[in-house]
């Protein structure tokens, strides 16, 4: 009796894997075993199955960008239309900000000229500084998130000189690093993605953190600060460049007090809205 | 009228097919976001394959779910061929449940769908785990799960139903 339905789950095993259907050109044993052979020569990534996969990003990036569009289109005439209803507001609030803006413009008036004149009095006047590398302005190809990377797809590659590693800003914020590159587009970690891990110092302290993302923008996690350190609301939180990559001083993050009064840290750039972005070799885009 | 009549058919009856290939080109998960409130996710490609190699396996062919899987694998920025095991493992329990289910009814259909998402999702993270140096978000993934489960029985009916309205014209 034991041995039948051993028999019986055995056929119907078989029977799933093997069988063909009538309109199946392939079998789910064929496909499988393809599959494990994809995921082996992917790990794998010798010359040609790089050049191979960089062409079918490149595509199907492509093809993606023609499908997603009707969906960008909505979305972009849903946020129009909210703006145009909030539109009173929003004046409101611009015009107070332009008060607090122009008050704020002399002081760093002030600030940039006394660096000057400190740096000619140190005789540092002539240090060359990255800034003077060349920057990428690129398109946001695609933006679709996922639940295992929080990236996003530009449409240069390394015909432009793009390269792993280098930095992306939007806005003047920066949003991420380049993570991988074809020939005609680039994949974007964003900052909030939990791969991705900036060492960084605290506005108004000599505190050093790793700062990491948890997949939501407005919930970044400062790592290993030191156990007796007080994290406070409204600090911004700079890169430390540290890593030898990224330059010293750009912003990246503040702190808040959510609507329970909870600090949490969130990235002042939003990747949602980034539609042009920048890409630098590490400096700062300003 | 006759080749109207023929692309008419052909575009009724490769539906399921270019819903998963828009599917997967577009990453598609459902209602993410509405105004920053989070809300859910899920995968309606699961759902898809499930429900049409389950009932209707003449309409969505084992080579097109291998090649929306490599689609999904490239938009997403996994490893590629991750996707494409994912949704041939929901197939071959798909597969399975077909040849021991004797009468089929919805009910059942919707719970074998538990150990069938399961065996599926436990593939996936064995090979991001084993395979790339990428980090789960556990929970949005739990939930995405729970919601795909949760969501069966109305595309059950949708595409039960388009099928009998297919097969009718």
């Amino acid at each position: 009796m034991q041995g039948n339905s051993r028999d019986d789950f055995i056929i119907a095993l078989r029977y799933a894997l093997l069988k063909k259907g009538t309109k199946q050109k392939f079998s789910l044993f064929f496909l499988i075993l393809f599959s494990i052979l994809i995921i082996i020569l992917d790990k794998l990534s010798f010359t040609p199955i790089k050049t191979t996969r960089a062409v079918l990003n490149d595509f199907v990036y492509r093809v993606t960008m023609i499908v997603v569009s009707p969906g960008k289109l909505v979305t972009y005439l849903g946020s129009k239309a909210i703006k145009h209803i909030n539109i009173y507001d929003e004046v409101k609030t611009l015009r107070s900000e332009v008060r607090v803006l122009k008050t704020s413009k002399y002081d760093s008036l002030f600030l940039m000229t006394e660096n000057k004149n400190l740096k000619l009095a140190l005789g540092l006047e002539n240090v060359k500084s990255n800034e003077e590398d060349t920057i990428t302005i690129a398109r946001v190809m695609i933006d679709q998130e996922s639940p295992y990377l929080k990236s996003l797809i530009i449409n240069k590659g390394t015909k432009s000189g793009i390269v792993k590693g280098m930095t992306v800003f939007s806005r003047d914020y920066l949003i991420g690093l380049i993570v991988e590159t074809n020939y005609l587009s680039s994949r974007v970690l964003l900052i909030s993605d939990l791969n991705s891990k900036l060492p960084t110092i605290i506005q108004d302290s000599d505190v050093n953190a790793i700062l990491s993302g948890s997949g939501d923008n407005n919930d970044l996690i400062l790592e290993y600060l030191p156990d007796n350190f007080v994290l406070e609301p409204n600090r911004t939180i700079f890169t430390s460049g540290k890593d030898g990559l990224l330059a010293i001083g750009m912003p990246v993050a503040e702190t808040y007090l959510n609507k329970d009064n909870v600090l949490k840290v969130r990235a002042l750039a939003d990747p949602q809205q980034a539609l042009i972005v920048h890409v630098t070799r590490g400096q700062f885009r300003n | 009228m006759y080749i109207y009549k023929h692309i008419k058919k052909f575009l009724l009856e490769s539906f399921p097919i270019i819903l998963l290939y828009i599917l997967a080109f577009s990453s598609f998960e459902g209602i993410k976001e509405i105004q920053n409130i989070a809300l859910f996710s899920f995968s309606l490609q699961m759902i898809i394959i499930y429900i049409y190699v389950l009932k209707f396996q003449d309409y969505l062919g084992y080579g097109h779910i291998f090649v929306a899987g490599i689609i999904n694998d490239v938009v997403i920025g996994t490893p590629l061929g991750v996707t494409s095991l994912t949704y041939l493992v929901l197939c071959f329990f798909t597969s399975y449940i077909r040849n021991v289910t004797l009468r089929s009814k919805m009910t059942t259909e919707w719970f074998t769908f538990i150990p069938a998402i399961f065996f599926s999702n436990l593939i996936y993270f064995i090979i991001i785990n084993n395979f790339s140096n990428l980090s789960f978000y556990y929970v949005e993934l739990l939930s995405n799960s729970f919601f795909t489960f949760l969501f069966f029985p109305f595309f059950y009916f949708f595409f039960c139903n388009y099928q009998k309205i297919f097969k009718n014209e």
